[in-house]
C-alpha cells in the first residue's frame, strides 16, 4: 500500500517538472525586476529551467537510514542533479553525527567536501559572473562543495531501530552558512512532515529567486515567507554593510537577514576566550588545527568562526567543519609519515583524539558551562591529550608573536559578568579581529602596491611593464617606519609573525590575487593608453603586414579585456573598435573581408 | 506615507483560475494555456490606500490535491486569503466551503476572506447561482465578487475591498515610520507640557 502511494508520487513528480519546464518559459520572474541581477542587458531572461536554481545550489539531498545499508541517500532533487558515486559517499557520512552521542530533536551543522575532479558546468561562466564583485571570503568555492545539514532524531516506536533518523542537506558552492542555514530551518521541519511535495515546492521557489548578485537587496520567497538579504561587495567598507530591519514585521511574512555568512564568534570562542589571539596567529599562519567537539554543530560553527576571524584575508588552505574517519582525505591528513598539513579540522570522533595526537595544536570544546571558563587560563600541555576525557581548553606548543592583549579579554569578560547580548559580544571580538588583521595587513598592501611601475613607464608602442619583485627584505624595511605600530598598539615580535606569514599559504594566496588585480590594471592603463594614441598617423607610416598585424594584436587585446572584464575606464573599449574598424576601412578590400569576420565562435 | 507588507494567498480548486487571477492583478494581461502551479508562485503588487501603500504579497498555490497539505505555509501569517471558486463548476464552490473551514480552524485569527467565483464570463455554463455564493459569503462576513480574469472583470476591485477590510496598524505594533512620527510628536508635547 504504502509502496503504490510512493510510486505514484514519483510519476506525478515527473509529470510536474514536464510541464515546469513550459512554465519557467512564459511566467516571468516572480519579484520586481531591480532586485534582480545585473540589470543592464545581463541575459537574464535567456535563463533556462534551473539555471537560476543551480546559481544557489547544486541540489538537495535526503539522507537516512537504512538497517541494512546503513546511510543512504534517499533522494536527490531536482532528479537530474549530478553526484559522483564517491561524493555520494561522502555526502551520506558527513550528513550524520559521527557518534550517536545524543543528539536527539532537530541539528544543524555544516560540512565541506572534495569536489570529483574534471566535472564542467555550463554555467560556469555565467556563475562566475557573479563572484566578480564578491569579497574573497565569498566567492563560489572551485573545488569543493558545502554541505548543510538539517538533522532530525525523534522517537518513533514503529520503527525497527525506535528512531527516526533523517537529514535534509542543501548542497551548494556558496559559502553563505547563515543564509543556508536560515533556510534550512524554513524548509526542513516542513519536508519532515508533508514529504516529497514539499520539496517540489521548495525547489519551484528557488528557481524563481533573482540570482545571487553582490550588492543588491534581494528578496527571496520561499514556503510561504520572504527572505530579504544583501550580499556583501568587495567595495564594501570592511566591519559595515548589515542590512538592517527598518520596519517590524510578522516572521510568518517576511525574515530579513542581518549577515549572510557570519557565525557569532563570540559563542564559538566562548570556551576558549582566554586564547583568541593566539587562535587568530594559528589561522593566520595556516598551522595544522583540530577541533575535537562534542557534535558537528559545535565542530562545524568553530572551524568556520575561526576560519572567518583573518578576514577580510581568506583563509586558502583546506578547512573541514566537520571531518569523519570516513572522509576520503582521511588517510591522506593523518598520515604520520609527513608532517600534518596545513588544515583546520572539526572532528567529533572520540577515535581523533588517538590518531591525531601528533597534531600540533588541538582545540578541545566540551559542553562547558560559565563557572569552568575561568579555569581555562593556561595553555595545555600536549602530553595531556591523551584520554578521551580531556579537559576543554588549547592544547599546543606554540608561543604567540605577539604579546597578549588583556584589554579585549578584560573587556569581553565584563561583557560577560554584565550580561551584555551575546550580538554586542560578538560585535565587539570581530571588531577587534577586524582591526588585529587589517594592522597587519595594511603595510604588505603598501608594501606591495610600490611594486607597480610608475605611469610614464606605461607606453602605448611597447608591451606592459612588468611588476617589480617582492623582495622580503626589502618588506622588512619598510616595517620600521611604516608596520602596524602605526594603527596598532600591540607589541610583540611582528618582524617573526611576518617572516612567517609569507611562508604560509595564506600569503601565497592573497600575493596571487594582489599580483592578478595589479597585473589586470596594468593591462588596462596600457589599453587606455593604446586608445589616446593616433592609429591613424602611425600605420602611414608602417607596411601592409605591420598594419595586419598591429589589428590581428588590438583585436587580442580587446578579446582579452572583454574576457578578464579589465577594469578599464568607460568607453575604452568602444573607442578600441572604433579604432579597429577605421584601420581596416583603410586597407585593401579583399583584406577588409578576411578581417571584419567576427572574432569570437 | 507607510509601507505595509500584507501576505495575501489564493486558495481553491485545480483549474480554477487562481493563478490568472493573480497575473491580471500583477500583469494586466492574460493566458488562456497558463501551466498548473507547482507548490505556490508567489507576485508582489504595490498599491496606495489612503494615507499607506499596500504591498501584497501574494501566494498563489497550487490546486492540485498532492500540493494539499502545504497550504498552512502559505495561509499562516496571511493578512487576507481569496478563495477562488468556478461558477462553472458545482463541485470547486463546494470545495471553497471547504477552504472557509479550514481556514476558521487553523487560520489567523483575523483573516480577511475574500470570495471570488471566477469565469464569470462563461454565463451560458454556470452551475453556481451569483445569490447562493453571496447569500453564503454574506453568513461568513466574506467579500464577494464574481470575477472573469479573461476579460478584467472585478479583479483590482478584490484587492482593493481588501485593503478597506484590512485593520489600520495601531500604534503599539508600530516600528513603521509613519505612525512613529506621530508617536514622538506627541511625546514631545507630552514634554513641554512638563516644562
Amino acid at each position: 500500500m504504502a509502496s503504490q502511494g510512493s510510486e505514484e508520487i514519483a510519476e506525478q513528480t515527473e509529470e510536474a517538472e514536464a510541464t515546469h519546464d513550459g512554465d519557467c518559459l512564459s511566467i516571468s520572474p516572480a519579484e520586481e525586476m531591480p532586485a534582480d541581477g545585473p540589470g543592464d542587458g545581463e541575459p537574464e531572461q535567456l535563463l533556462l529551467p534551473w539555471d537560476r536554481f543551480s546559481a544557489w545550489l547544486h541540489c538537495i539531498c535526503v539522507v537516512g537510514f537504512d538497517l541494512e545499508l546503513g546511510q543512504a541517500v534517499e533522494v536527490i532533487y531536482p532528479h537530474h542533479s549530478k553526484l559522483t558515486e564517491k561524493e555520494k559517499m561522502s555526502i551520506c557520512y558527513l550528513s550524520f553525527p559521527d557518534s550517536n552521542s545524543g543528539c536527539l530533536g532537530d541539528t544543524q551543522f555544516c560540512f565541506r567536501f572534495r569536489q570529483a575532479a574534471g566535472r564542467k558546468s555550463s554555467l560556469g561562466c555565467f556563475l562566475d559572473h557573479f563572484d566578480r564583485d564578491a569579497p574573497v571570503c565569498l566567492k563560489r568555492d572551485q573545488g569543493h562543495f558545502y554541505g548543510y545539514v538539517y538533522f532530525r532524531q525523534v522517537r518513533d516506536k514503529t520503527l525497527k531501530r525506535g528512531y527516526f533518523q533523517k537529514s535534509l542537506v542543501l548542497i551548494s558552492k556558496l559559502p553563505y552558512v547563515t543564509f543556508f542555514h536560515s533556510l534550512l530551518k524554513l524548509i526542513a521541519p516542513e519536508y519532515f512532515e508533508k514529504q516529497e511535495p514539499c520539496l517540489e515546492a521548495a525547489c519551484n521557489d528557488i528557481d524563481r529567486w533573482p540570482t545571487p548578485y553582490p550588492g543588491k537587496i534581494l528578496s527571496l520567497p520561499i514556503m510561504g515567507v520572504v527572505m530579504k538579504l544583501r550580499i556583501p561587495t568587495c567595495y564594501d567598507k570592511p566591519g559595515t554593510s548589515q542590512l538592517v530591519q527598518s520596519t517590524s514585521s510578522d516572521s510568518l511574512v517576511s525574515v530579513v537577514l542581518p549577515t549572510i555568512h557570519e557565525v557569532d564568534l563570540f559563542r564559538c570562542f566562548y570556551p576558549v576566550f582566554f586564547h583568541i589571539q593566539m587562535l587568530w596567529e594559528l589561522v593566520l599562519l595556516g598551522e595544522a588545527l583540530v577541533v575535537m567537539a562534542p557534535s558537528p554543530a559545535e565542530s562545524s560553527d568553530t572551524v568556520l568562526a575561526l576560519v572567518s576571524c583573518i578576514a577580510p584575508l581568506r583563509y586558502c588552505s583546506d578547512f573541514r567543519p566537520y571531518f569523519t574517519i570516513h572522509d576520503s582525505e582521511f588517510k591522506e591528513y593523518t598520515t604520520r609519515t609527513q608532517a600534518p598539513p596545513s588544515v583546520i579540522l572539526g572532528v567529533t570522533n572520540p577515535f581523533f583524539a588517538k590518531t591525531l595526537q601528533h597534531w600540533p595544536h588541538i582545540i578541545r570544546i566540551g559542553d562547558m558551562k560559565q563557572t569552568e571558563m575561568a579555569k581555562q587560563m593556561k595553555v595545555k600541555k600536549l602530553k595531556n591529550l591523551k584520554t578521551l576525557d580531556s579537559k576543554p581548553g588549547v592544547y599546543t606548543a606554540y608561543k604567540p608573536f605577539l604579546n597578549k592583549d588583556d584589554d579585549i579579554i578584560k573587556q569581553l569578560q565584563k561583557g560577560v559578568q554584565q550580561k551584555r547580548p551575546s550580538e554586542a559580544q560578538n560585535a565587539i571580538l570581530r571588531r577587534y579581529f577586524l582591526e588585529l588583521t587589517q594592522s597587519f595587513i595594511i603595510p604588505l598592501e603598501r608594501y606591495v602596491a610600490s611594486l607597480m611601475p610608475l605611469q610614464k613607464s606605461i607606453s602605448a608602442w611597447k608591451s606592459p611593464p612588468h611588476l617589480k619583485p617582492f623582495v622580503q627584505e626589502e618588506f622588512m624595511k619598510t616595517l620600521e617606519k611604516a608596520g602596524p605600530q602605526l594603527t596598532s598598539r600591540l607589541k610583540g615580535d611582528w618582524i617573526g609573525l611576518y617572516r612567517q606569514f609569507l611562508k604560509s599559504p595564506n600569503f601565497d594566496g592573497w600575493f596571487r590575487n594582489r599580483r592578478k588585480e595589479m597585473i589586470q590594471k596594468l593591462e588596462a592603463l596600457h589599453l587606455e593608453a593604446l586608445c589616446e594614441e593616433d592609429l591613424q598617423q602611425r600605420i602611414q607610416k608602417h607596411t601592409e603586414v605591420e598594419t595586419v598585424d598591429l589589428v590581428l594584436k588590438l583585436k587580442d587585446k580587446l578579446t582579452q579585456a572583454e574576457r578578464e572584464k579589465l577594469p578599464v575606464g568607460a568607453g575604452t573599449l568602444a573607442k578600441l573598435q572604433t579604432h579597429i574598424d577605421s584601420i581596416i576601412l583603410s586597407l585593401p578590400e579583399d583584406l577588409q573581408g578576411i578581417l571584419h569576420k567576427p572574432a569570437t565562435p | 506615507m507607510s509601507l505595509r507588507e500584507l501576505k495575501v494567498c489564493l486558495l481553491g480548486d485545480t483549474g480554477v483560475g487562481k493563478s490568472s487571477i493573480v497575473c491580471r492583478f500583477v500583469e494586466d494581461n492574460f493566458d488562456p494555456n497558463i501551466n498548473p502551479t507547482i507548490g505556490a508562485s508567489f507576485m508582489t503588487k504595490t498599491v496606495q490606500y489612503q494615507n499607506e501603500h499596500h504591498k501584497f504579497l501574494i501566494w498563489d498555490t497550487a490546486g492540485q490535491e498532492r500540493f494539499r497539505a502545504l497550504a498552512p505555509m502559505y495561509y499562516r501569517g496571511s493578512a487576507a486569503a481569496i478563495i477562488v471558486y468556478d461558477i462553472t463548476k458545482e463541485e470547486s464552490f463546494l470545495t471553497l466551503k471547504n477552504w472557509v473551514k479550514e481556514l476558521h480552524q487553523h487560520g489567523p485569527p483575523n483573516i480577511v476572506v475574500a470570495i471570488a467565483g471566477n469565469k464569470c464570463d462563461l454565463t451560458d455554463s454556470r452551475e453556481v447561482p451569483e445569490k447562493d455564493a453571496k447569500d453564503y459569503a454574506d453568513s461568513i462576513h466574506a467579500i464577494f465578487v464574481e470575477t472573469s480574469a479573461k476579460n478584467a472583470i472585478n479583479i483590482n476591485e478584490i484587492f482593493t475591498e481588501i485593503s478597506q477590510k484590512i485593520p489600520l496598524l495601531v500604534t503599539s505594533d508600530s516600528g513603521l515610520k509613519g505612525l512613529k512620527l506621530r508617536r514622538d510628536q506627541s511625546d514631545l508635547t507630552r514634554e513641554r507640557a512638563c516644562c
